[in-house]
């Protein structure tokens, strides 16, 4: 078990990167999908946030950091993670309470953390990864690091105070941050037109003196492209940019719900927006994959699920005896 | 949350059905859900009928699909989840998909995955069963309750160290003045009060008692023991006598007023008049009144008015050829008498006491002091 | 043994300017920290020492900053965050009681959060109910931070030192009347650390055990040298740290005294202090008692603004010597 290899730059500036492009958002898919099934046999604990149709997001924005850039995630954070290089098997083992998962059974689906890919954690608060991130790049900054924080939060972060107040600082110290904001429509069932009175979130970046751009969430080349000019401009020293990547969950809140506060249409409507497929064409078009190549890549994704799967079921279950011993970090001599 | 209630299908065998169509919708305690086909496929069976109640894991629908699957192998005892889940899809053949995973999908609450808790089951022992003497010295309070092996008097204010102190050198805090504000015995009444010799002879008297062995009867808290009466005397001189002993320990008699049962069988069975206040009049009276009313009571005749009011109660055996017996406590009732002879036609009286009220050391003063009245 | 009298704002200061001395990742940030000096000139001239980059003037946001510091500290820093007032931590608690005390633990141990926060508390300046209170309970009853409330400067400088040092989130509450008094003892020079967790015998008698927290351990001491003068002899006990708290102390005077009094400054229903008597009373040495256990705490209502209610509102030095003479009087 460890950290998967990261590839950086362009989806399609060659094979390898299309396939890196492709292979991580049907891990994300597939990783998710997995979940549901193993949610629905009774086998997972506590609760879930699926990120079906949001893989281009993460995948896009990962591919222009390294593995020692940092970020901050959300409850709805599984992606983030997996886009970072996380060990599957160890986020499967977390999911199912084992002793070999990420936090040791102690934290669950939301509040997987991997300091080996600079993953500071998911978060269970709405915004709790904001201020943290900004202070993930105050670090950076401090010690000439040369990395870059990049915050993952959707929609309804963006109305809470932690953004407003960690947006501020970024700016105002012209921190190596990225406010990346998966724009879904939706905080659970309030949407953004009844959320925001205003239609363009990336207007928000004007009032704190920093880029706001929007880009097409469900295109991981766009996407790419987008951060990779906010990580030049952070690294240069430029300060923050505010990314709102326009996608969709497919799925329900959490576990799922009855849809009340969206229409079947509009779901349907997401769904031919499929992030996948439509890398997939362009891949195929622009002579960077076969359709054979494609096929494999998504096999092999499938195929890393299960086996993650496989041995994270097999493994000891989390032993509450530590539980006392965890609460602090030892205080070295 | 173990089940999930089924509301309603939205689908039909035969449907071809599109991954994220509706298939059905559940209803838990957490949550109403809809849920939704994992792939493309045909509807082949539906399993359960709206309203029924499913357990998590189990089959609501199977569907038919040749989109692959993803087969997780759970090895051992994940593994009859599967069996009645996702069998493995063949190679070309459309592959059976059950739904039922997806079903109750947004609540299932596994065992949370910890070592397990064993819960050994725990023997209450009975409060008095192993009845420690108690040592209860002419107390003021009636009904001292023996509950544990130390003086606990939970009644009476102490702060933690006299108790302590009290339990240690063998003091019943009820004894001690308090000076402490609320009336409360501070450590230093207890450290300066003397034990009270009747309390030092009462404990010596307790231990020689046990000592000797006391018969437990009925595994309850009462015991007996006996005293051979040489003195000769009648019902009406036993009831006086015994009544006069009761109302010397109104701690023990409990009651407003001394009633002394006295069992008389008759060919209507036993009957149980009740003499009321018998030492507050004069034996010759008494003895009137034990007389008619033995009679009456041997033809079925007790008066209403002396079927209640027993405090105690006295047995006869002397007709018997027995010399004790050990009865078990009328209700509310704190100590019973036989009477009886021995194996050299002397008279023998038993005495049964309520351990939760009483001590040996009672019972024997009792005993002592009514013997000597006699 | 050196004879520096400081008061505590100077003795904090002395701290922080050693361990920014002794660890490059040791950065102070918050509300008027820099040119200002801090609200209570803690700070002092530490940003004309140490510069802008690591004496960080903040705007006035709380959350973030407090987020900040954290994800600084995940980040291989060691931000020493002021809070102006302990009141105004109440906009930063996600960031304090969901992500700081809980990252280490809830991540599996996979990050750590070397934190300390530092804000004033406490009443008797006149500032009325939001910027008055005494927050020990808001803190103590999160697992996963620490907290210290220091009495003294000299025991300010070591325990600051400590918390600098430690791995997890610390919360150090300095009561600011405190700030501009010189301590009874000494500040020593150097860097030598008191630990976490390690309670403090102020004074040792045989009558009574007094525990106190914070400023009511210099109020409790005043007590104990007057009624030292007629014959009542008092151990007090500063816990220092009341998360962890270190209770063997406590066992072991009342052990040899039977009385217990506790007093602290903030309200008495829920307070800190009742920890420190439930601890008692589960304990072994419960039997050692030969009176109840007698608590001072403030009244149950928000801190008022004139003088005569402020001081009505919590314990004073009388209420303190009378409680302290009741208990030995009518406890023997």
């Amino acid at each position: 078990m460890s950290a998967n290899p990261l590839l950086m730059g362009h989806p399609l500036s060659s094979t390898e990167h299309a396939r890196h492009a492709l292979l991580y958002m049907c891990r994300i898919r597939k990783f998710e999908e997995a979940v549901e099934d193993l949610f629905g046999r009774g086998m997972m604990h506590g609760t879930m946030h699926l990120s079906i149709g949001q893989e281009a997001s993460p995948t896009g924005m990962c591919m222009a950091l390294t593995i020692q850039d940092q970020i901050t995630s959300t409850h709805r954070g599984h992606g983030h993670c997996i886009a970072k290089g996380a060990d599957l098997t160890r986020m499967i083992a977390e999911l199912l309470g084992k002793e070999i998962g990420y936090c040791g059974g102690r934290g669950g689906s939301m509040h997987i953390a991997d300091v080996e890919t600079g993953n500071l954690g998911a978060n269970g608060v709405v915004g709790g990864g904001i201020p943290i991130a900004a202070g993930a790049a105050l670090a950076s900054k401090m010690m000439k690091k040369g990395t870059v924080a990049v915050s993952f939060f959707g929609d309804g972060a963006m109305n809470e105070g932690a953004f407003h107040e960690a947006a501020n600082l970024a700016a105002i110290w012209k921190l190596p941050m990225i406010l990346f904001c998966e724009n879904n429509k939706y905080g659970m069932s309030s949407s953004t037109e009844k959320a925001f009175a205003i239609d363009n979130l990336a207007d928000r970046g004007k009032g704190y003196g920093i880029p706001g751009v929007n880009v097409n969430g469900n295109d991981v080349v766009e996407v790419y492209e987008a951060a990779q000019i906010a990580v030049d401009r952070a690294k240069k020293g430029e300060g923050p940019t505010l990314i709102i990547a326009e996608t969709y969950r497919w799925k329900g809140h959490s576990r799922s719900d009855k849809n009340l506060y969206r229409t079947k249409e509009e779901i349907e409507e997401w769904r031919l927006l499929d992030p996948i497929p439509k890398f997939i064409a362009r891949a195929i078009k622009q002579k960077k994959l076969t359709q054979e190549q494609c096929d494999g890549i998504q096999q092999e994704a499938t195929d890393a699920i299960v086996a993650a799967v496989n041995e994270a079921v097999k493994a000891k279950a989390a032993d509450p005896a530590g539980l006392l011993d965890a609460v602090f970090k030892k205080v070295s001599a | 949350m173990e089940t999930g209630e089924l509301l309603l299908f939205h689908v039909k065998v035969g449907d071809q059905v599109k991954s994220g169509d509706v298939l059905f919708e559940v209803m838990t305690d957490k949550i109403d859900m809809e849920v939704e086909a994992p792939a493309d496929g045909v509807i082949e069976t539906l399993v359960g009928n709206p309203g029924d109640v499913i357990e998590i894991g189990k089959p609501v629908l199977i569907m038919l699909t040749e989109t692959e699957v993803m087969a997780f192998d759970f090895g051992g005892d994940a593994a009859a989840q599967v069996e009645t889940a996702a069998p493995t899809p063949p190679p070309v053949a459309p592959a059976p998909v059950v739904a039922a995973p997806v079903v109750v999908a947004p609540v299932a609450p596994t065992p949370p995955p910890v070592a397990p808790v064993v819960v050994t089951p725990v023997l209450v022992a009975p409060v008095v069963q192993p009845v420690a003497p108690v040592i209860t010295p002419a107390p003021i309070v009636a009904a001292p309750v023996v509950t544990a092996p130390k003086i606990v008097n939970a009644s009476v204010k102490a702060v933690p160290k006299a108790r302590v102190e009290a339990a240690n050198r063998g003091i019943d805090l009820r004894t001690v003045h308090p000076t402490g504000p609320d009336r409360t015995i501070t450590f230093s009444d207890v450290n300066s009060a003397q034990i009270d010799p009747a309390v030092l002879k009462r404990q010596a008297a307790n231990k020689a008692l046990i000592a000797k062995g006391i018969e437990m009867t009925r595994g309850i808290a009462q015991a007996s023991f006996n005293r051979r009466a040489h003195a000769n005397f009648d019902h009406a001189q036993l009831i006086s006598a015994w009544a006069k002993v009761l109302r010397g320990r109104p701690d023990i008699a409990v009651h407003q007023h001394v009633g002394v049962s006295l069992i008389i069988e008759s060919k209507y069975g036993s009957a149980l008049p009740v003499f009321r206040d018998p030492d507050l009049i004069s034996v010759e009276e008494l003895r009137t009144l034990v007389t008619t009313t033995s009679d009456a009571a041997k033809n079925g005749k007790v008066p209403i008015a002396m079927l209640s009011g027993g405090t105690t109660t006295i047995f006869d055996l002397t007709t018997y050829s027995m010399s004790s017996a050990t009865p078990l406590l009328f209700p509310n009732q704190v100590t019973s008498l036989t009477i009886g002879y021995d194996s050299e036609s002397t008279k023998n009286i038993s005495l049964t006491i309520d351990l939760n009220i009483c001590d040996f050391y009672d019972g024997a003063l009792l005993l002592d002091a009514l013997i000597a009245s006699l | 043994m050196s004879d520096r009298m400081l008061t505590m704002a100077e003795a904090v200061r002395e701290a922080m300017s050693i361990a920014f001395d002794e660890r490059p990742e040791v950065f102070l940030l918050g509300e008027d920290v820099g040119i200002y000096g801090g609200a209570f000139g803690v700070s002092g001239d530490m940003y004309h020492r140490y510069g802008s980059e690591r004496v960080l003037d903040t705007p006035i946001a709380e959350l973030g900053i407090v987020g900040a510091a954290v994800g600084a500290a995940l980040s291989g820093m060691r931000p020493i965050v002021e809070i102006q007032f302990s009141d105004f931590t109440a906009q930063a608690m996600d960031q304090i009681a969901n992500q700081a005390a809980k990252i280490h633990f809830m991540l599996g141990g996979a990050l750590h959060v070397p934190m300390v926060l530092r804000t004033p508390q406490g009443s008797g300046t006149g500032a009325a109910a939001q910027h008055s209170q005494n927050l020990e309970p808001w803190f103590a009853s999160v697992p996963g931070l620490k907290v210290v409330v220091p009495s003294n400067p000299a025991d300010a400088k070591g325990l600051l030192l400590a918390a600098i040092d430690d791995p997890n989130p610390v919360i150090f509450l300095e009561h600011k009347l405190l700030y501009k008094i010189p301590g009874r003892d000494p500040v020593p020079e150097g860097s030598e650390r008191i630990p976490l967790g390690v309670a403090k015998v102020v004074r040792e008698g045989k009558d009574l055990t007094i525990v106190a927290t914070g400023i009511m351990v210099n109020k409790s001491y005043e007590v104990c040298e007057k009624l030292a003068a007629e014959g009542i002899s008092v151990t007090l006990i500063d816990p220092r740290t009341i998360s962890p708290l270190d209770m063997q102390p406590v066992y072991e005077s009342v052990e040899k005294t039977g009385r217990l009094m506790v007093v602290q400054e903030g309200p008495a229903h829920a307070g800190f202090i009742n920890e420190v008597i439930a601890q008692m009373a589960g304990s072994s040495s419960f039997g050692s008692l030969i009176a109840p256990i007698k608590r001072l705490a403030g009244m149950n209502i928000p801190i008022p603004y004139a003088p005569q209610l402020e001081k009505a509102a919590v314990p004073q030095i009388e209420d303190i010597e009378a409680a302290a003479r009741e208990i030995v009087k009518n406890w023997r």
